[in-house]
């Protein structure tokens, strides 16, 4: 009799850098939250976990270590299994513990939480889940949620489509990296012990914000990139250094409006809007438009093809392929230290707004995001809006407060009202 | 409903400080009641610390292997001499160096580069047992590797709790070279002619000294230490 044979994926280009960078200090993890209007029932949403994911199988995977490549298996053990949430969110990853379950679930009073391995999906794939999750357990709980309008129908069977490797489908014939600034002003603070991990979160109106975006004819994204990049430019200022660095913030852009697919794997590329204080200071309005037309002039398809090509020829490179993975292991760090946190001094990442269904919104409050742990001492920015709530994280392991401090000093100067929330 | 003071941020009305600056929250009219569950959860999980006992096994087996192996080997080409006990003595140095940072987290850095000197030394000691040369042994490589012992960790100890400055560092790694290479001269023509002549160490402790005579001045002047900043962009 023949052994049924057990079907593995292949990774696509990033989640094998996320794979080979994890470490114990640092993964590639973040959360999504959902504070609904009423407290959550723990055996209900383990209900909805066990019957959401088996039509989500790009999240029911654990990590398999090859000789030469990781790769994904489909994870058969039991879970995974709700947990009451901790205080340190977005705990590293380790791929031999939790029966190498790379999502987690996490409810405390009207909070759950949903933290997913950055191997496995982007912020957009991993949303597209967590709304079916939320209207699995909205079902559970006696609403009628009928599945559409972005709501995935559990009863039908997973669509290969949304397994697809986009970055590969899209790859075309030019490979260019986006030009990379030199090394850029490195934002450290002094870390804290294993493990501590501070978030500090603010609340602003969306409609307040818009309008002050628009005020400098900005988007949200562009003015709240403008504010943060002055902050770290005056940070570094008083830092007083012997010679400036650029300022540089790492801005990841969805791929899916470009190059349309229906993939929940990673299609995100990153883009780095940069000023180099060396060569005078720049006004808050003039940085606001320079975000504003960098973010055009770079983020249009064929540069973005290009720079995504880029990434995985890296991956195609014969002598790369040939090197066993323990080996690369190190390459993809060094690579990834040089290209991915050398270059910048922020992340900036919006995933957007969290639309929903009518049927939904009278049961959900508010939305929060919040990225992991980055490889050094430095916070991440994150945003989400959610009906009328615009949600920003600091997010990082170290001590100081003073980038998110002035970053929403500023917003409360510029006439913005703010709520703050931390675990600090 | 309170807002800090300093930052004009609404606070959760449990807090009992900002969070982003620490002012405390002094409101009359609300006060932040204890009982108040937090908008964070409060538990905090405790996280076994990874073990590595794996890769320390992993890697002592293959240090293992190794001198195996050459042992084997020894047995078939050249065997009139026992050239794999120097591949043994090798891996057994390797083995001090890499395997106990990896079982004992948190070994300090000095104890460790103690270990690590006083493992080149057992090492040198082994070929000077199976060259018969014991003698050169006790009177040159020993003391040169004390003095080391001594040294190394010292110095390393000095600059990272003092949290020395580059150029106080500079300073002490040009007189610890200085000082070393007198101690190896005063070994070296002990051993060679049996009485110190100093010689070629000399010129290196000047150097030395040279060297370090303006980063001194430089250091201890601040006006000139903000110049060389601002020339050397250091
Ligand atoms: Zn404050």
């Amino acid at each position: 009799m023949e052994k049924p044979r057990r079907p593995w994926y292949r990774m696509d280009n990033a989640s094998f850098m996320y794979s080979s960078i994890q470490r114990e200090e640092f993964s590639a993890i973040y959360r999504f939250s959902a504070v609904l209007t009423e407290r959550v029932d723990p055996v209900l949403l383990q209900a909805a976990v066990d019957r959401t994911l088996p039509r989500f199988p790009g999240f029911a995977m654990k990590i398999c270590r090859g000789f030469f490549w990781y790769y994904f298996e489909p994870n058969t053990a039991p879970g995974p299994y709700v947990k009451e949430d901790t205080a340190d969110p977005c705990r590293p990853v380790r791929f031999n513990e939790d029966s190498g379950w790379l999502v987690r679930f996490y409810y405390y009073r009207s909070r759950i939480s949903l933290e997913v391995f950055h191997a496995l999906a982007d912020g957009a794939g991993s949303l597209t889940f967590f709304k079916a999750l939320l209207a699995e357990y909205l079902r559970q709980r006696g609403a009628a949620i009928p599945p559409g309008e972005g709501v995935i129908d559990l009863d039908e069977p997973p669509r290969p489509e949304e397994r697809e490797d986009a970055y590969l489908r899209y790859a075309g014939k030019a490979a260019r990296a986006i030009p990379r600034v030199p090394k850029a002003y490195q934002n450290r603070g002094t870390p804290e012990p294993f493990y501590t991990f501070h978030v500090t979160m603010g609340f602003l109106s969306v409609q307040e914000l818009r309008g002050k975006a628009r005020s400098y004819g900005a988007s949200i994204t562009e003015y709240l990139a403008a504010v943060l990049m002055l902050q770290l430019i005056e940070k570094q200022k008083r830092e007083r250094p012997i010679r400036e660095k650029p300022v540089t913030l790492a801005v990841p852009v969805n791929l899916r409006p470009f190059f349309p697919t229906e993939t929940l794997r990673n299609f995100i590329i990153t883009v780095q809007p940069s000023v180099d204080p060396t060569l005078g200071d720049y006004s808050f309005e003039q940085l606001i438009s320079l975000i504003h037309s960098y973010m055009h002039l770079t983020a249009e398809p064929v540069k973005l093809r290009a720079a995504m090509t880029r990434g995985v020829r890296l991956l195609l490179n014969p002598f790369l392929v040939l090197i066993p993975r323990v080996l690369k292991n190190p390459i993809m760090l060094l690579s990834y230290h040089l290209t991915g946190v050398e270059p910048y001094s922020a992340v900036l990442t919006n995933p957007g707004r969290f639309v929903v269904p009518e049927c939904m919104r009278p049961y959900i409050e508010h939305m929060e995001v919040v990225q992991g742990q980055a490889t050094v001492a430095r916070p991440h920015v994150s945003t989400i809006s959610y009906g009328d709530t615009f949600e920003i994280t600091f997010s990082g392991v170290q001590k100081e407060t003073e980038l998110e401090r002035e970053f929403f000093r500023f917003l409360v100067r510029d006439g913005l009202h703010v709520r703050i929330e931390s675990n600090r | 409903m309170s807002y800090c003071v300093n930052c004009g941020v609404e606070l959760n009305p449990g807090a009992i400080a900002c969070p982003l600056c620490s002012t405390p929250v002094v409101n009359p009219n609300c006060h932040p009641d204890a009982a108040e569950p937090g908008f964070f959860p409060s538990r905090k999980e405790e996280v076994a610390p990874v073990s590595r006992r794996e890769a320390a096994l992993l890697l002592s087996s293959m240090l293992l292997s190794v001198a195996i192996c050459c042992g084997l080997l020894n047995l078939v080409f050249y065997s009139h001499i026992w050239w794999s006990f120097f591949i043994g003595g090798a891996m057994a140095m390797l083995w001090v160096w890499f395997v106990p940072p990896l079982l004992i987290k948190g070994m300090f850095i000095w104890v460790r580069l103690t270990l690590d000197v006083l493992a080149v030394g057992a090492y040198v000691c082994l070929i000077a047992v199976a060259l018969d040369g014991m003698d050169w042994f006790l009177a040159l490589a020993l003391p040169i590797n004390v003095a080391a012992v001594v040294i190394i960790p010292v110095l390393y100890w000095i600059i990272r709790t003092r949290r020395c400055s580059l150029l106080v560092s500079a300073v002490l790694v040009l007189m610890a070279i200085g000082l070393f290479s007198m101690l190896t001269e005063y070994i070296c023509d002990r051993y060679l002619i049996g009485e110190w002549t100093p010689g070629w160490a000399l010129v290196v402790l000047a150097s030395c000294v040279g060297l370090s005579i303006p980063l001194i001045i430089v250091r201890r002047v601040p006006s000139l230490r903000e110049e060389a900043r601002r020339r050397f962009h250091m």
